[in-house]
């Protein structure tokens, strides 16, 4: 990294301050950082001592998501663009246009050779993560990497072996545990808010065939790379992958098993991965997730919801509900009454000052104050998703060189189970998490 | 939104319609009609009175009338619709037969101008403002009465938030409308039980969410009693006007207010 001359980047990253600060962290607190342990690598504190200093950030890969990362790093006072590669010339021109200074590459091996690279952030498709990022830890940079984690469950296994040894530091694309929502959601959970855990539904809908224009045939299978079976896990690592996380992250396990079925069901293209996905991961304390992706029908939109035997929580949308906020109505009572050719008094009335519909189900909200939702329909990402913070976070830690918690082991068990998820489509049969793949994180 | 819903109950014949968000609170009516077409063709009707009526009553409504009455009357006449005239004389009548416990200004009725000639309204003091919150659930009731009653149905129930109900004929397997009262400090203890065969009954009280939002406008203090009042009569309206007066009206005037009433029952809970 390099001390930086002018005074005028001499500011903080106020946007990763703001988020922590936002989140009740109190110098010296402990309560937020320890139940979001990755976010001690990154506190105020931290950042105020890397004051003036320049992370020196290359690029892999520098497709929508890449310039998606580029402009968020533009805006990180602590980050410096050095270097830039792709090997589809227009992505390449595209994102150099954004950062002149930078130089750059064809072969991301050639990049790595540079002296002048602190961190290296990679979005490409999914076959390439594991060379690129073990390639990139080989290299001695240190790592950040669009989830999902690999290909293969032994490409998985690899890195996670590897980060073992590395004094490097890797994060992957989990963006979801720098959301500001879904920290505070979680905190809230863990506190007992909704009551224990019951199930977890995820869902994510939309409606688009998923592919990017070709310009020319040849460049069909490199340009939608997501819709084949080579270079992509399909649905499930490009979307569940976000989701199976946070339901591992509110559940504190890791699902044993999961079943469920998967086809092409509307986007009959040639392509090879699935367009529609339901599978129901089983923990061992018999909670089930549901996982539910079609991409023909946009209605459901996205999100997670956690249930408890207290309440409910859209992580998604912030928000949350409590189970007995008020009885059914007693009109529905009335109404089986009458159906069941019954006759008896119904407890309906009383003084009321309110709306009933309030006190059913009324939402609360996690965050005060406006709320940023996703409403899943983008491929590139969205604002304040957490991205931003998390690629600061990441600047920062290349840096200092600290690694954050968590987070390797978050996106290698999702990334397992998401390849799971596929093994039991395929395959038509339950699938147990396999042994070899097991590493010592929370719990089955 | 008002979020409307409906379902017909094909095998009791029984029609509900469901509006979630309507005149400040929730609406439900269960009637028995022959079958769905005609049942929905006349929940419509009754939507549109009800919305038709919100217009005019919903003071947070900038474009109701009561909002423009309330933006328009103040030291100068304004002059009102033949409906909201009519409102307005008995609203003044009801002022005069509960000793002035019934008060749509909240304050002082008497400041209140209402000029026959024009059928205009003006009010003589300049914080003056006038709410409907004690009326409009019992006037709109007899006015969904009036549509049922034309379109021939013989038994409906019909629920305005719980405080305010009207029992047309009876129950499709009873010989009435029974409904029960819960104590709203006491989750799960049931008060008692009436019957209603044409019959209105309107609530009034405070409950633990809500400890006080009826004032008395002569001292223009809130009533903060554990009690609720519970009225049974012919009228919707006169039962919304009872029950909030009775809430507030001291112990000895209550047989004087009463007097110019055709009361069925008047039940007091002193919770």
């Amino acid at each position: 990294m390099k001390k930086s001359p002018s005074n005028k980047n001499d500011q903080l990253d106020l946007g990763l301050r703001k988020f922590i600060k936002d989140l009740g962290y109190i110098a010296g607190g402990s309560v937020l950082l320890a139940s979001s342990p990755w976010l001690q690598s990154c506190t105020p504190e931290k950042l105020e001592e890397i004051k003036g200093q320049k992370a020196r950030i290359a690029l892999i890969g520098t497709g929508s998501r890449g310039v998606y990362h580029i402009h968020n790093l533009l805006n990180i006072p602590h980050a410096e663009i050095v270097a830039l590669c792709d090997n589809y010339p227009p992505n390449l021109k595209t994102a150099s246009d954004l950062c002149p200074k930078a130089k750059t590459y064809t072969d991301y091996k050639k990049m790595l050779e540079s002296k002048d690279i602190d961190g290296v952030i990679i979005s490409t498709p999914l076959n390439w993560h594991a060379p690129m990022v073990l390639d990139s830890l080989a290299a001695g940079k240190h790592t950040f990497c669009e989830k999902a984690m690999a290909l293969t469950m032994d490409e998985c296994k690899s890195i996670y072996d590897t980060y073992q040894k590395t004094d490097k530091v890797l994060y992957f694309g989990m963006q979801r545990l720098y959301d500001e929502k879904y920290v505070k959601a979680l905190q809230m959970i863990h506190s007992g808010l909704i009551g224990d855990i019951v199930g977890m539904r995820c869902h994510w809908f939309r409606n688009n065939d998923w592919r990017r224009p070709v310009p020319s045939p040849e460049l069909e299978r490199k340009i939608n790379w997501r819709l084949y079976k080579e270079s992509s896990a399909g649905l499930m690592t490009e979307l569940g992958s976000h989701q199976l996380e946070v339901s591992n992250w509110a559940l504190k396990r890791i699902p044993d098993s999961v079943i469920g079925m998967g086809d092409i069901v509307f986007w009959k293209d040639s392509r090879e991965v699935c367009d529609s996905i339901s599978l129901t991961y089983h923990y061992k304390n018999n909670v089930k997730t549901t996982y539910e992706t079609l991409i023909s029908n946009k209605f459901n939109g996205m999100g997670e919801q956690v249930l408890g035997n207290k309440g409910t929580m859209e992580l998604a949308k912030g928000q949350y509900f409590f189970e007995d906020a008020e009885p059914a109505p007693a009109i529905l009572q009335l109404i089986n009454q009458v159906e069941s050719k019954a006759f008896s008094a119904v407890p309906i009335a009383g003084p009321s000052w309110v709306p009933e519909i309030e006190t059913q189900h009324q939402a609360n909200y996690v965050i005060k104050g406006p709320i940023s939702i996703n409403p899943g329909i983008s491929t590139t990402g969205v604002d304040k998703d957490g991205s931003d913070e998390l690629i600061s976070a990441f600047c920062q830690a290349s840096i200092t060189g600290e690694k954050a918690k968590n987070i390797v082991e978050e996106c290698y068990c999702s990334t397992i189970l998401c390849l799971m998820g596929n093994q039991a489509i395929e395959q038509q049969k339950k699938i147990d998490f396999p042994e070899k793949y097991k590493i010592p994180y929370l719990n089955f | 939104m008002n979020h409307p819903y409906f379902n017909y109950y094909e095998s009791s014949s029984l029609f509900h319609g469901s509006l979630l968000s309507i005149m400040g609170t929730r609406f439900d009516i269960l009637f028995v009609i022959e079958n769905k077409v005609t049942g929905e063709a006349l929940w419509d009707k009754i939507q549109s009175e009800l919305i038709r009526l919100d217009k005019l009553f919903n003071r947070f409504d900038p474009e109701s009338e009561v909002s423009q009455i309330n933006a328009g009357a103040c030291l100068s006449p304004f002059i009102v619709s033949s409906e909201m005239w009519d409102i307005l004389l008995s609203c003044k009548k009801y002022h005069q037969q509960t000793n002035g416990l019934f008060d749509i200004t909240l304050q002082n009725f008497n400041k209140v101008l209402l000029d026959h000639k024009d059928k205009s309204i003006m009010f003589v003091d300049k914080d003056l403002r006038i709410d409907f919150g004690g009326y409009a659930k019992g006037y709109a009731i007899e006015k969904i009465k009036g549509i049922l009653i034309e379109n021939n149905v013989q038994n409906s129930f019909i629920n305005f938030g719980n405080s305010s109900i009207f029992g047309l004929g009876k129950h499709p397997y009873g010989d009435c409308w029974s409904i029960g009262i819960e104590d709203p400090y006491q989750k799960g203890k049931m008060l008692g039980e009436y019957k209603l065969k044409d019959d209105a009954m309107s609530t009034s009280g405070n409950m633990p969410s809500n400890p006080k939002h009826i004032v008395n406008p002569f001292t223009g203090v809130y009533n903060e009693e554990k009690k609720m009042v519970s009225i049974i009569t012919k009228d919707s309206v006169d039962a919304e006007v009872l029950s909030t007066s009775l809430m507030i009206a001291q112990i000895e005037k209550r047989e004087e207010i009463l007097h110019h009433f055709n009361t069925s029952e008047i039940f007091v809970y002193n919770l």
